[in-house]
């Protein structure tokens, strides 16, 4: 593919700013490896040796014990790895069972001297950073957290791009009575507090949807009152670069009116569009984190990093550990976007030395 | 009365909730003021006529004319009909006091002994806490059955008479009653009839005196529709046939049919003041929202001591009448109760251990051995005691309720797969620490009416995928639920409004994987999910009701048929195809045997105690063969943090207390208080104290 000089200059640009480019590095590579977050955290094991026999069950069905030769009660129920590797070590033989580094599913409650409750981190349990308050794995929690978080996040930020874009551009091209009309209703529509919104829909929705449904509701809502700020910009930019000699010649030429918009202005003010995207990425994780701690997001038991920081909350003193870990890891985050977007900021500013305090 | 049953609102810790406003405590003036305020319009209503009417008017119907009712096999034209014709008694009867049969026994139960502390000292403010802000002052009617209520009604006012909290055995006339407003009474068994005379110095909080008025005037109010309380309205229309009053001071009330608990009917009652209520109409909930009822007993609220949406304090009634009766004495000892809102029950407990709040509940192991535990330096000195009390009561029923019109869980081999996939002895071990018990039947804590020898059935996969298998559920899917032939899986919500105990569904659900089943959870609030159980359309509801020390259990509303469907049945007694679920009704299971009602509707009728019990356990046994009812778990105790200068009794409470507050037994002790703030400043320290009293625990 061949890059516009432009937009290579800008990348490299990009690329000298070393803090948001490095930024930008570990946000991606934090992202994709939570896309195979089953492989690093997870009550399934990466690999089984049973009996001569390789078995990959990360993303296979559920195994019961009678599949391992557990006997008894053990026989019948879903087999649990982790006592399985502890019998294969005492028995000695060729049987293996190699675990993930942080052998814990989200969702599960390990008990601790017989009790489940929050314990301090513990690198001989594996529970890196410690546990909540019914036993579950505050690193795994997060860390499934934090894959929902910024899938969400990305979605969220590629659909309101999308209508806003669209809306916005359409409202610039045109102008004059569609202009004065969208330009009313996104008005009142803006106005709607969208956090009550959120609150009254999810209220009435009923738990029988599955969880990935439950989620794309929310996200559905959340976008339905979040795209119309991007429309000002887009109309504004529209409005400029329609009256530009290339587009008025792009018309005179024939072209149609799709053609204009997304071929010709589009492109002229991608750059407005772009330094916005890290700032929705924000907001979309700062607003289901905030309505996971009002309780009012994802349904449980979902992982979540505002329900972490809920119960961090509620167990200040007791157990310090929930609440540190979830902070950092949202500070972490949202520094680290912050860091890309600033950097984007600067190397889409035509003036290189412009410093933006 | 009482409402008998309540949705258990929350666990242990926060048992408290929702009232508010500026009450008026005196009827007078509000009429005063009421008429002031709009002169030349509309006059202040006035129900007098109204009442009059009503007393003139009223008849009583007996039972199988409300049956036939219900059943559909009578309509209210042929009953107004009757009625016009002169067939009923009249409800509301005038006599004379010679007309009072001679040979009545009367008792006044002095014989008792008295159970408050001689002890306990007057006065102080004692500090406590609640999590919303009461809805509205009212006793009844929308939104007064909330979590205030037990402070300006359940637990405050005297009622007629009140059970012995600590002598529950069970004599020829039921319950042993001690006086409150009532300064004798006689039972008249064989006509159902019980003979009541006031105490005469019996007064209201506004000064005026308690009479046999206001006892025909309560009826009246419960009768009415302008309270917008159809609990109330059933239970005085169909659980009373009469009421005559004799003179001032004395009147008898008779019951449609003879039941060992006679007495019980009767004794709870609360006679309401009349002057009050004059401005009664349809406008009741609006009118009366923040007016302060004038009391019977020790608190009032006057409506200085609110701060809306913050703060309510009750001040203790001066010179209050019962002061020195015997049941009374030594007991609602603070000179005032001050409630703060504190919405985060974590935020609660910084304010106890600050000192701002005198008592913690702490029936949750989180607090109890997390944040409290006997090692904290608090405790360690002194300054904060530990007490856990056994009491010994009707448990509130904490389970699974399984909604058996539902698809699969129609099968009863389903219902008994679930009963074994629910593994509340984990739950109960592992999370609450092996506290709590496990539920046997859901009728635990009625002594001898409580069936002796069943059990809930225990956890085991094995038994659970046998069950599962015979419905046809034997392939494990790819994530490891049951699926049938046809594809269908093995899965169910669970929907409950107790967010304290999410944790508890979490554990179940993951536990009941093992087995093959899928619980998925839904935790709404306790509103939005009474009601969707209330309208039956929940597959299984995690849900409590709140029972009071009544002597037997009930069966009518949760068993029969007709609470849970219209028409259940076709007059051969085969099961109505085109019947329709009945809403409203506790009948969550959506039971419907005819055996089943035959058994309920002989326990209703039968004034044999022992007969009683007999059908009692019969009926348990019925029900765990019908396994719709998943038993949870029960509380046999509570605990309470409490400053060392709360003050308890010897001993700590009585043996029907449900909580610390709802007998006042407690006081503060100013010059204690003193000293411990000092102490805590000097670092000087007092020998800790964490005291089990277990001289009511049962097993």
């Amino acid at each position: 593919m061949r890059l516009n000089p432009l937009t290579a200059r800008k990348l490299r640009r990009f690329r000298e700013i070393r803090r948001g480019y490095y930024s930008f590095v570990l946000l991606v590579s934090l992202t994709v490896l939570s896309l195979f977050a089953e492989l690093l955290i997870n009550d399934k094991p990466l690999v089984v040796s049973y009996e001569g026999v390789l078995i990959f069950p990360t993303y296979g069905a559920v195994r019961l014990g009678g599949e391992f030769g557990l006997e008894g009660i053990l026989a019948n129920i879903p087999v649990n790895y982790r006592d399985l590797q502890r019998k294969f070590r005492e028995e000695g033989g060729g049987n293996f069972v190699i675990m993930p580094i942080v052998p814990y599913n989200p969702y599960e409650n390990s008990e601790v001297d017989g009790v489940i409750r929050s314990t301090s981190p513990n690198i001989e349990r594996q529970h890196y950073l410690g546990t909540d308050t019914t036993g579950r794995d505050i690193l795994a929690r997060l860390f499934y957290g934090f894959r929902t978080a910024i899938l969400f996040s990305i979605a969220f930020t590629a659909l309101t791009y999308l209508i806003g874009i669209a809306l916005g551009c359409m409202m610039g091209y045109f102008g004059g009575i569609f202009d004065l009309l969208f330009q009313r209703i996104i008005e009142i529509w803006s106005n709607i507090p969208f956090l009550y919104m959120v609150i009254i829909v999810f209220s009435v929705i009923p738990a029988t949807f599955s969880i990935p449904t439950r989620i794309t509701i929310l996200l559905v809502i959340m976008v339905l009152f979040s795209w119309t700020f991007m429309t000002y910009y887009m109309r504004t930019e529209t409005y400029r670069e329609k009256a530009r000699d290339y587009a008025l010649a792009a018309r005179v030429l024939g072209a149609s009116t799709p053609r204009i918009i997304f071929r010709h202005i589009l492109p002229n003010t991608i750059s407005t569009v772009v330094t916005f995207i890290p700032f929705t990425v924000v907001a979309a994780i700062t607003a289901i984190t905030a309505l996971d701690f009002l309780g009012w997001g994802l349904p449980p038991p979902t992982p979540s990093i505002g329900e972490l920081l809920k119960q961090g909350t509620a167990n200040l003193t007791t157990a310090p550990w929930i609440v540190t870990s979830a902070f950092v890891a949202l500070v972490l985050i949202l520094t680290l976007v912050t860091f890309i977007g600033e950097a984007i900021r600067e190397a889409f500013d035509p003036k290189k030395f412009t410093i933006y305090r | 009365m009482n409402k008998g049953y309540r949705l258990v609102a929350v666990l242990g810790i926060c048992a408290a909730l929702s009232f508010s406003g500026c009450g008026q405590d005196n009827g007078g003036d509000t009429a005063a003021e009421s008429a002031a305020q709009t002169p030349g319009a509309a006059a202040t209503p006035d129900i007098t006529a109204e009442v009059q009417e009503h007393y003139r008017t009223k008849i009583s119907l007996p039972p199988e004319v409300w049956e036939a009712l219900e059943k559909g096999q009578m309509t209210q034209e042929e009953v107004d009909a009757k009625a016009a014709a002169g067939e009923f008694p009249k409800f509301f009867q005038f006599s004379t006091p010679d007309q009072i049969p001679a040979d009545l026994n009367w008792q006044d139960g002095s014989d008792l002994p008295a159970f408050a502390s001689p002890d306990a000292k007057q006065g102080g403010t004692y500090y406590t806490w609640i999590q919303d802000f009461p809805r509205t002052f009212r006793r009844f009617g929308p939104d007064a059955n909330g979590s205030f209520r037990p402070f300006i009604l359940d637990d405050v006012v005297m009622q007629l008479g009140r059970r012995h909290p600590n002598d529950t055995s069970i004599t020829e006339t039921g319950f042993r009653y001690y006086p409150g407003i009532a300064k004798e009474w006689a039972l008249d068994k064989e006509n159902a009839t019980v003979y009541v005379r006031i105490d005469p110095e019996a007064r209201y909080s506004d000064g005026e005196p308690i009479t046999a008025d206001d006892m025909m005037f309560m009826f009246f109010l419960y009768q009415s529709p302008h309270i917008q309380a159809p609990w109330y309205n059933n239970w005085y229309n169909r659980k009373y046939s009469n009421i005559i009053k004799y003179d001032d001071l004395t009147f008898s009330i008779k019951q449609p049919e003879v039941r060992p608990d006679l007495l019980f009917k009767v004794m709870e009652l609360e006679p309401l003041p009349e002057h009050f209520y004059k401005e009664l109409g349809p406008d009741y909930p609006e009118r009366y929202q923040w007016r302060f009822v004038p009391t019977s007993g020790a608190y009032e609220v006057r409506p200085e001591n609110l701060k809306k949406g913050q703060s309510i304090t009750l001040t203790r009634v001066k010179d209050w009448w019962a002061d020195d009766k015997k049941f009374w004495r030594n007991r609602y000892n603070f000179e005032r109760v001050h409630f703060t809102v504190i919405r985060d029950v974590p935020k609660a407990f910084e304010a106890f251990r600050k000192g701002e709040l005198d008592r913690f509940g702490a029936s949750l192991p989180e607090y109890w051995y997390e944040k409290m535990p006997d090692s904290s330096e608090e405790v360690q000195k002194g300054y904060i005691h530990k007490d856990v009390f056994y009491n010994d009561k009707p448990r509130p029923t904490y389970g699974l309720w399984i909604n058996q019109s539902k698809p699969l869980l129609d099968n009863r081999d389903i219902r008994i797969g679930i009963q074994h996939a629910t593994n509340w002895d984990y739950v109960i071990e592992k999370y609450f620490r092996g506290d709590y018990q496990r539920m046997r039947t859901n009728s635990d804590g009625y002594g001898e009416f409580t069936h002796p020898t069943l059990r809930a059935r225990e956890f085991s996969v094995d038994k659970a995928l046998e069950h599962f298998a015979k419905a046809g559920f034997t392939e494990r899917g790819p994530d490891g639920i049951l699926q049938n032939e046809a594809g269908e899986r093995l899965s169910f919500t669970v929907n409950t409004g107790y967010q304290n105990l999410r944790d508890v569904l979490t554990i179940l659900a993951e536990e009941s994987a093992k087995a093959g089943v899928e619980f998925r959870l839904e935790i709404l609030d306790g509103t939005a999910s009474w009601k969707k159980t209330q309208e039956k359309k929940h597959d299984i509801a995690f849900a409590a009701f709140a029972v009071s020390a009544e002597m037997y259990p009930r069966y009518w509303d949760f068993g029969h048929s007709v609470n849970a469907y219209d028409r259940a049945f076709l007059p051969d007694g085969s099961p109505n195809p085109d019947r329709k679920i009945k809403p409203q009704t506790n009948n969550l299971q959506l039971l419907a045997y005819p055996e089943l009602d035959a058994m309920i509707e002989a326990y209703r009728a039968s004034s044999d105690a022992e007969e009683m019990k007999q059908l009692a356990f019969r009926m348990e046994e019925f029900l765990y063969e019908d396994a719709s009812f998943v038993p949870g778990f029960i509380i046999p105790f509570y605990r309470d943090l409490h400053w060392r200068w709360f003050r308890y009794p010897e001993g700590f409470n009585v043996k029907l207390s449900r909580n610390v507050d709802q007998f006042f037994l407690a006081w503060i002790d100013t010059g204690m208080k003193k000293e411990t703030r000092e102490a805590k400043k000097s670092g000087e320290t007092f020998p800790p104290m964490i005291t089990v009293h277990d001289q009511y625990r049962t097993e």
